[in-house]
């Protein structure tokens, strides 16, 4: 079998103070830490198990700048067997141009996979486009919000999807497809700092961007960046554990369910 | 005159509320929006939308994408473009939308929280980096737009409208992808989303020894015990109890979050409760921005503070 | 790749069990120190879910008449399980947000210095000036809401007896000693190597760690990079002896002292502690039968604090209990771990015990 995975390298921002700089297009990224997509790791981890299983070669394919690599370098001490880091340093906002790039490095390189996985989507922008718009280009089978893939035989895969509350689907679809996967479908076995280093043995190629920027184009564009209302908070409770534990009581009382 | 094509979605033939915020959606755009939506009755939405277009498909065959794109583009020869083709932002909007957009080359914008007009035409906001910027999005080529829009962004305006029912031409299937049916998750012992009060836990319990104190608390207060993803991760809850977008939404009067950070998947699925008192040690935790009501001390002191004092008044 | 203990040195072992007669662990989980060597030396040993239980604590290893060290045998076996890819899920959590965010945490690393927030003064960078003495916050000490008053009670009193200090602020790292001790072993090198740094471009002398886990790391696992080490016992005990700080205050309670595992057993130092709570007027001190080189570990180190086992009663508890039974009023430490462990023990228990770290004792008395 041949598997391609789709590795993004993304900020942590969750606890961040974030800034907007260029004239508000953009978010200061100089001092955020970056690692590799948490969705992609399931995809990477599926991968890996997929092709233990099945027998073949992986590749991890990024695009991003130079320290992209090593979101290559950690897919590559998980098990896949090839690395590719499509460069530059532009911010791609648009899931449609990243899709457009990646469908022409796939057909450049005359890449012919049988499953090409990605994560349901980024934890910096949660687009949650880019491998159903890389599907659609490539007129290829697609499913998102994949929690568990359950066979794969001749020629086709089952899968099941996740739902809303607690439901799941399940379909079957022929190969070559594109599947994107959601958290929880493996976990993921732990890569160490020693594997990541050694894996920069592994063959993994630095290609720059404008071999693969055929017909490429942003469609859509950010006409600038705020900071959402401040929410009212929580009006907080205060004195003794005592008093707390008393408030609370009151509020279950005014609600009728004490 | 341009429309806005909505894509509805429906489970075991009951159409799902969330499909109507893009209708909500178009009128504040101020375009007609004509709703498409598999095999089925569908009165109840008359005055809703201007046009409710019934495919052919049923129901699971409907949702695959590979069929709507078939679907799209016979709507697209029977009724002209759509200035936007919009989607719920739910597991069937993220499947479909995209793929769509690759399909017809239009752009597209996901999750989109927000609309308005400046001089130069349309601007769809969607938030970025987990909730902490908002982007504002303009379109490059001002033909269409594939969109998906959250929950609960639009309100309806109350418009009545003079709805008809169209029936769209027999499609045959696209063979790649077939749908072999609905699983439900192992069904848990309680039904959350019918308690009148949840005593929810988070990372804060720490271990799973510590679940039946609360245990004990929820069923003292009259209540029901539920979770946010970590503890059913762990199997420490089964994932029936789990609030959130991939388990359950639940709307109880009081909702006591103890030891929950207040993860957005988490505040999605409990926003809704009427009151939500939030306990939790640490004061910058994000659910003190949800809450109505906030204790900044430690969950389990707390805990065992009320039972003491349920117990005591017998 | 580094070897904890070459496999040869295992035959040194004589099975005469004081290891896991003074295990924490023995007994209460299937965790069998002696068997495990014994097992390891015939390459018979597979129970790697066994691993996860040893806290660190070291009194095998101190108790150990051959000196085969089986506490670093443990270690060196979970670092051949890291390498295998092999952890629970609980550890990789905190492994990944070390090396993210560099705390176990996961905690903004550009938030590391929010700690000194409420302080009416400014504490210097060290780089700043002619700054030689480091104060190291430790993670824990620098996000943990219950444990930041610690570094801001030490840094006051500091400043108050006019003694010059600074501190890396958000360019300090996790130390790595956890880490080193689950056997990430890759990563505690990338720290150590950050911090070890930092210590030479800031021409860092001597290193104040608020953690013994912290200090234990700088004494023995950073190459001699800073030869003088000190924990903030050490350090205060000589402020108060010179004069510079004088508890004046009275604390007439019942305090009994709990011998942390990495400042005590591991590292000797059992004296500066009990000296400073000597020197408090009207407080009295008690002992525990277990203590000194034979405290009873309160189950934090070894990467317990992030590490999910289920390990059946808590030693926290027997603690507390302990300290119950000898009509202690508060039990006081000098480690995080501990505090947050006997903290959280004692509010399971529902008892009437503060517990409460040396700094907050001597706050009250100054």
């Amino acid at each position: 079998m041949e598997v391609v995975v789709l590795a993004k390298w993304v900020p942590v921002t969750q606890e961040e103070e974030l800034k907007l700089v260029r004239g508000e297009k953009a978010v200061d990224l100089e001092e955020i830490p970056f690692r590799l997509n948490e969705w992609d790791t399931y995809a990477i981890e599926e991968a890996s198990r997929i092709l233990e299983a099945h027998g073949g070669t992986g590749w991890v394919v990024s695009l991003g700048g130079e320290e992209a690599d090593t979101a290559l370098r950690r897919g590559l001490a998980m098990g896949l067997g090839k690395g590719a880091l499509i460069e530059t340093e532009e911010e791609l906002v648009d899931p449609f141009e990243r899709a457009q790039i990646f469908k022409n490095f796939l057909e450049k390189k005359g890449i012919k996979f049988d499953l090409l996985l990605s994560g349901v989507q980024a934890e910096d922008d949660q687009f949650a486009a880019t491998g159903g718009i890389l599907a659609g280009l490539l007129d290829l089978p697609y499913a998102t919000m994949v929690m568990g893939i359950e066979e794969i035989s001749e020629g086709e895969v089952t899968v099941l999807r996740e739902l809303e509350g607690g439901f799941m689907e399940r379909v079957r679809i022929s190969l070559p497809a594109v599947l994107s996967v959601q958290t929880g479908i493996n976990e993921p076995r732990y890569v160490s700092v020693t594997g990541v280093l050694a894996a920069a043995k592994k063959e993994r190629e630095f290609l720059p961007v404008d071999e693969f920027s055929e017909g490429r184009k942003g469609r859509i564009e950010i006409l600038k960046l705020e900071f959402p209302p401040p929410r009212e908070g929580a009006e907080i409770i205060k004195g003794d554990l005592d008093e707390v534990v008393e408030n609370i009581f009151e509020i279950l009382k005014e609600k009728g369910v004490r | 005159m341009g429309y806005a094509l909505v894509v509805g979605e429906t489970r075991g033939g009951v159409i799902e509320e969330r499909s109507l915020d893009p209708v909500y959606f178009s009128d504040k755009i101020g375009l007609p929006s004509y709703l498409l939506l598999p095999q089925g009755k569908y009165d109840p939405l008359k005055g809703v939308c201007d046009k409710v277009l019934v495919s052919s498909f049923e129901e699971g065959d409907f949702l695959n994408p590979l069929n709507l794109v078939r679907t799209v583009e016979g709507v697209i020869g029977a009724f002209g473009a759509p200035s936007l083709i919009l989607f719920p932002h739910s597991s069937f909007g993220m499947d479909a939308a995209p793929f769509l957009a690759g399909r017809l080359s239009w752009p597209l914008i996901t999750d989109i929280a927000g609309f308005y007009r400046d001089e130069e035409g349309m601007v769809f906001v969607k938030p970025l980096y987990s909730e902490k910027v908002h982007a504002h999005f303009r379109l490059r080529d001002a033909r269409g737009v594939v969109g998906t829009v959250r929950t609960g962004a639009f309100e309806g305006e109350g418009m009545r409208k003079e709805t008809v029912f169209e029936r769209l031409e027999a499609i045959e299937k696209d063979p790649r992808r077939e749908f072999l049916g609905y699983l439900e998750e192992e069904v848990g012992d309680v039904d959350i989303t019918r308690a009148e009060l949840l005593v929810s836990v988070g990372r804060g319990v720490k271990e799973k020894e510590n679940i039946p104190t609360f245990e004990e608390l929820a069923s003292l207060l009259g209540g029901t015990l539920s979770c946010s993803r970590p503890v059913a991760d762990r199997g420490w809850l089964p994932k029936s109890r789990q609030v959130g977008t991939s388990g359950k939404t639940v709307k109880p009067k009081v909702y006591l979050a103890m030891g929950i950070s207040g993860a957005f998947q988490h505040i999605a699925g409990m926003k809704n409760s009427e009151v939500i008192i939030a306990v939790n040690r640490d004061p910058s935790a994000p659910i003190f921005q949800y809450a109505h009501y906030g204790v900044i001390e430690d969950m389990h002191k707390v805990a065992q503070k009320m039972i003491e004092r349920l117990k005591g008044q017998g | 790749m580094e070897v904890a203990i070459r496999k040869e040195d295992l035959f040194a072992c004589i099975q005469c069990g004081k290891c896991t007669g003074s295990c924490p662990e023995a007994g209460k989980t299937p965790f069998n120190v002696r068997m495990m060597v014994r097992k390891v030396l015939f390459d018979e040993w597979n129970e790697e879910d066994l691993l996860w239980f040893c806290s660190s604590c070291g009194a095998c290893t101190v108790r150990c008449p051959r000196d085969v060290r089986p506490s670093e045998v443990v270690v060196g076996l979970r670092a051949a399980m890291v390498e295998a890819g092999r952890v629970p899920t609980s550890l990789y959590q905190a492994l990944e947000n070390t090396l993210v965010q560099k705390n176990p945490w996961g905690r903004s690393k550009n938030k590391r210095d929010e700690w000194t927030a409420p302080l009416d003064f400014q504490i210097p960078f060290i780089g700043d000036g002619d700054l030689h003495t480091l104060l190291f916050v430790c993670c824990v000490q620098a996000y943990d809401p219950r444990c930041q008053v610690i570094p801001r009670n030490f840094a006051k009193v500091l400043h108050t007896a006019g003694v010059p200090f600074g501190i890396l602020g958000r360019k300090e790292v996790c130390c790595g000693n956890e880490i080193r001790r689950v056997g990430e072993w890759g990563l505690f090198r990338e720290l150590r190597e950050e911090n070890s740094r930092n210590f030479k471009r800031y021409g860092v002398e001597r290193i104040v760690a608020l953690s013994p886990h912290c200090m234990n790391a700088f004494r023995k696992e950073y190459d001699g990079v800073v030869q003088d080490v000190l924990h903030y016992t050490q350090f205060l005990w000589e402020l108060i002896r010179e004069g510079a700080i004088e508890p004046k205050g009275e604390y007439p309670k019942r305090v009994v002292y709990h011998d942390p595992c990495f400042l005590g057993k591991q590292n000797g130092v059992f004296d500066e502690p009990r000296e400073i709570l000597r020197a408090i007027p009207a407080l009295e001190l008690l002992e525990f039968s277990r203590s000194r080189e034979n405290s009873l570990c309160c189950e934090g180190g070894g990467g317990r604090m992030f590490i999910d086992v289920e390990a059946g009663e808590r030693n926290g508890e027997r603690r507390v209990k302990e300290a119950e039974e000898l009509g202690a009023e508060v039990i006081a430490t000098a480690c995080p771990f501990c505090l947050l462990n006997l903290e959280d023990a004692a509010t399971v228990l529902d008892a009437a015990i503060e517990v409460k770290d040396i700094t907050e004792i001597l706050m009250e008395v100054l």
